[in-house]
């Protein structure tokens, strides 16, 4: 009854188009009657329990937060994932070295880019039913397809050993050796994904994922200026002092800490394996948006936590996870500290979890093989085994004595925001596409949001080559 | 294949039932979503939805114009030389640091 991962001789050659129609109405129903596969009864499962909760959302008067609470979930992720360890470190770099400022409304702008982008990956998923990676690979072909996977398995990698640089320094405030604090984060990673359930998957992650907002309470500790959290929110001042070519850093940094190529592809795989069809794109918006609020509310939250620092005039420059934390303490006490800390821990832990799902979705769609989290281990190895390896691969690095994690932590951001033009050129390509999208092609002012969003990081990658080529243009 | 299209026709009358939407048959329970019962599952899905027929359909390759060309390479261009100044300078800001 299931079929197999290949089978070309039967499976090849007929033009995708988008339709809604029912399966068991195509045409095609009487040969895929016979090649249903596990994948397809756990999707089938959790469209039945959204089609109920569907006829409840308008016959009962709470029924419509029971479809929300079906529905959500790959956009919270996706920002909740974003705000992972080197990006909170962003932040926190933000509040130490230039307090309640300019940086407060550019990550609420940052954010905004963000879900500009990602919703047009809630689109891309729930019309066709196919993965970024796969997608680009069937209208680009192979050659362009190959580069950007490239742009994507390199950054993911490389993000995902910053991920466990933020686990080992985390739990490193609280005396956790390294190697029990990455082996932990690896045993949580396993746990997640051996439930082969999609729903079961994403629940554990995100209830893992909310305590990202352990930032709030570390930064109500921290005691901050309301007012000027306030003014600064209205007018985008003070701007920050200093080196101009050190402020156009934190800049690239902090974009590179809310848009990066890895969110593109995850929500999209993300959106697909859980099954969303074209009526849930509304539901998918909100789903995008609610992450996209949350997560810019514990940035800020981040950022003010930091804000003692610049205060008392503590240089943070070179501060990792363990470091902001420690320095912390006598400021905002031990209980802030450990917050921010558990932060930072939370932070790469969910981080891990995504970007390494990430990498095996589009490995799994570039091969063609499985690739779909609710299938069992036995027939979709080669998709656990890539998502299990990267991240063993990634907490191996951390570990190694004298390997340069602050290059790796330095690059991360700066290569996620370099390597988003190309990545977004595809979306907008994609998501403009009719073959592709029917109806649901871009409007005129997604268009002009998705270019503008494109053109700013074009600017901002080019500003920052060039204040490094040319250090004496900005004072650098 | 005759007798597949005739379940097939009656599974689809049973989408029609009163007081039940489109898109949920009213004769499917969830412990019948099995793979025993691959018509039940199948009425759950978009004919685009099953992993077999997304195996046998592919959307075919993008004609791109000169100019989607030329934007592509220069934003090939762009992150290759920007990748080489960042790991430059990256490497200098480290270097000196020690």
């Amino acid at each position: 009854m299931n079929a197999p991962d290949k089978n070309p001789s039967q499976l090849a050659g007929y033009t995708a188009h988008p339709t809604t129609e029912s399966a068991v109405a195509s045409a095609a129903a009487p040969e895929l009657i016979g090649l249903v596969t596990h994948e397809d009864v756990d999707r089938a499962r959790d469209r039945w329990e959204v089609a109920h909760a569907r006829v409840q959302g308008r016959t009962k008067t709470f029924g419509g937060f029971r479809l929300l609470w079906l529905l959500v979930g790959p956009g919270i992720l996706v920002f909740l994932g974003e705000n992972d360890a080197p990006s909170m470190l962003s932040y926190s770099a933000d509040g130490s070295r230039y307090g309640v400022g300019f940086f407060i409304p550019f990550v609420v702008l940052t954010f905004i880019m963000g879900f500009i982008v990602q919703e047009m990956t809630v689109r891309l998923g729930a019309v066709t039913h196919r993965g970024h990676a796969e997608l680009i690979f069937d209208r680009f072909g192979k050659f362009w397809g190959f580069f950007s996977m490239g742009d994507l398995i390199f950054g993911n990698f490389l993000t995902l050993v910053t991920e466990f640089i933020g686990v080992r320094a985390g739990l490193g405030f609280f005396g956790v050796r390294p190697a029990i604090a990455v082996g932990g984060a690896l045993v949580i990673v396993v746990a997640a994904i051996t439930t082969g359930r999609y729903w079961t998957w994403e629940r554990i992650t995100l209830s893992l994922a909310i305590f990202n907002g352990l930032f709030i309470p570390a930064a109500i500790l921290a005691r901050p200026d309301w007012h000027a959290v306030g003014h600064a929110m209205l007018t985008w001042m003070p701007f920050p002092g200093g080196g101009r070519y050190e402020i156009l850093l934190l800049i690239l940094a902090t974009i590179g800490a809310t848009v990066t190529p890895w969110m593109l592809f995850f929500q999209q795989s993300a959106v697909v394996d859980k099954g969303m069809q074209p009526r849930d794109i509304n539901a998918g918006r909100f789903d995008t948006l609610l992450g996209a609020l949350l997560a810019s509310v514990f940035a800020i939250a981040a950022i003010l936590a930091t804000v003692p620092l610049f205060h008392h005039g503590i240089n943070a420059a070179d501060f990792q996870g363990a470091q902001f934390a420690e320095a912390l303490e006598p400021l905002i006490g031990h209980t802030g500290a450990a917050l921010f800390a558990l932060g930072i821990f939370e932070a790469g832990i969910v981080a891990a979890i995504a970007i390494s799902t990430s990498s095996a979705y589009a490995f799994g769609e570039v091969m063609q093989t499985g690739h779909s989290l609710n299938r069992p281990l036995r027939e979709a190895w080669p998709f656990y085994l890539t998502l299990f390896g990267s991240a063993c691969a990634a907490a191996a690095l951390v570990l190694i004595p004298r390997f340069p994690l602050e290059f790796v932590v330095l690059t991360v951001n700066v290569i996620a925001v370099l390597a988003m033009p190309p990545a977004l050129t595809f979306l907008l390509l994609l998501v403009n596409d009719p073959e592709v999208m029917g109806e649901h092609v871009n409007g005129f002012w997604a268009n002009v949001a998705g270019v503008t969003v494109t053109i700013l990081l074009i600017i901002a990658g080019l500003g920052f080559g060039l204040a490094t080529v040319f250090p004496k243009w900005l004072g650098g | 294949m005759d007798s597949h299209h005739a379940d097939i026709s009656e599974n689809q009358g049973a989408l029609a039932s009163p007081g039940v939407p489109a898109g949920v048959p009213s004769d499917v329970k969830p412990e019948q979503l099995t793979l025993s019962d691959p018509r039940a599952v199948l009425s759950m899905l978009e004919a685009d939805q099953v992993v077999a027929a997304k195996r046998r359909t592919h959307f075919g390759r993008k004609n791109l114009s000169f100019g989607t060309k030329a934007l592509l390479w220069a934003l090939r261009v762009y992150v290759v030389a920007m990748l080489v100044i960042v790991f430059i300078s990256v490497y200098q800001a480290v270097h000196a640091a020690r």
